[in-house]
């Protein structure tokens, strides 16, 4: 039977480590991000969370190894497809019922409203083509 | 799928930690295989019987319909 053995463990060790770095900068570089919009400072706001996002980019991809295992990715297709299911729900009965209050002249639905619906829209054309090429890939 | 992983873990006397690290998932993953919670891929069921230098159908018993899961 093989054994495990210090490089091993030390490899396991070091993916925790880059990835609680990788989101870690993520985090820090929104709430500072956050922070400095809030005491006036948007330009140097959106720098440091533009240096968070890079940084969460370098470490994933400046890595040897991979930082993430097979059940986190079928985890994350998962949550993907929970996510899209609460999307379609909202989409269509969103848009539906904005039809429906747009037609009967009872609300008039404000433009934010109708930008999201279209963002889901959107969203779904992604997925769309998304799927489309992966298919004729696989 | 069932599967008698944690005895085989006990057996040979590691952690799950330990075992992770031999087939490169996390502990996490590990603790949901030996729980039933996840079904392991081809290549990690591979990787977790020539471990325990065994065949996949020894670790892992598929639940057929009718069968406790």
């Amino acid at each position: 039977m093989s054994r495990t053995n210090t490089s091993t463990t030390n490899r396991l060790s070091r993916r925790r480590t880059y990835r609680r770095l990788m989101f870690g900068c993520i985090a820090v570089a929104v709430a500072l991000g956050l922070a400095l919009r809030f005491f006036d400072r948007p330009l140097l706001g959106e720098a440091v969370y533009w240096i968070g996002i890079l940084a969460f980019f370098g470490i994933w991809f400046g890595t040897s190894g991979s930082l993430f295992d097979e059940r986190d990715r079928a985890l994350e297709r998962r949550a993907s497809q929970v996510t899209m299911l609460v999307a379609a729900a909202v989409l269509v009965v969103g848009a539906s019922t904005a039809r429906l209050v747009t037609a009967l002249d009872l609300y008039e639905v404000p433009p934010m409203i109708s930008g999201a619906l279209y963002g889901y829209v959107a969203l779904f054309a992604v997925f769309g083509v998304a799927y489309a090429w992966l298919r004729s890939r696989s | 799928m069932n599967n008698d992983l944690r005895e085989r873990r006990d057996r040979a006397g590691l952690s799950q930690a330990d075992l992770a690290a031999a087939v490169d998932v996390t502990r996490q993953t590990i603790n949901a295989i030996e729980r039933e919670r996840y079904d392991p891929s081809l290549e990690l069921a591979f990787k977790l019987a020539a471990f325990f230098e065994c065949r996949i159908e020894d670790l892992f018993h598929p639940a057929f319909d009718g069968e406790t899961d």
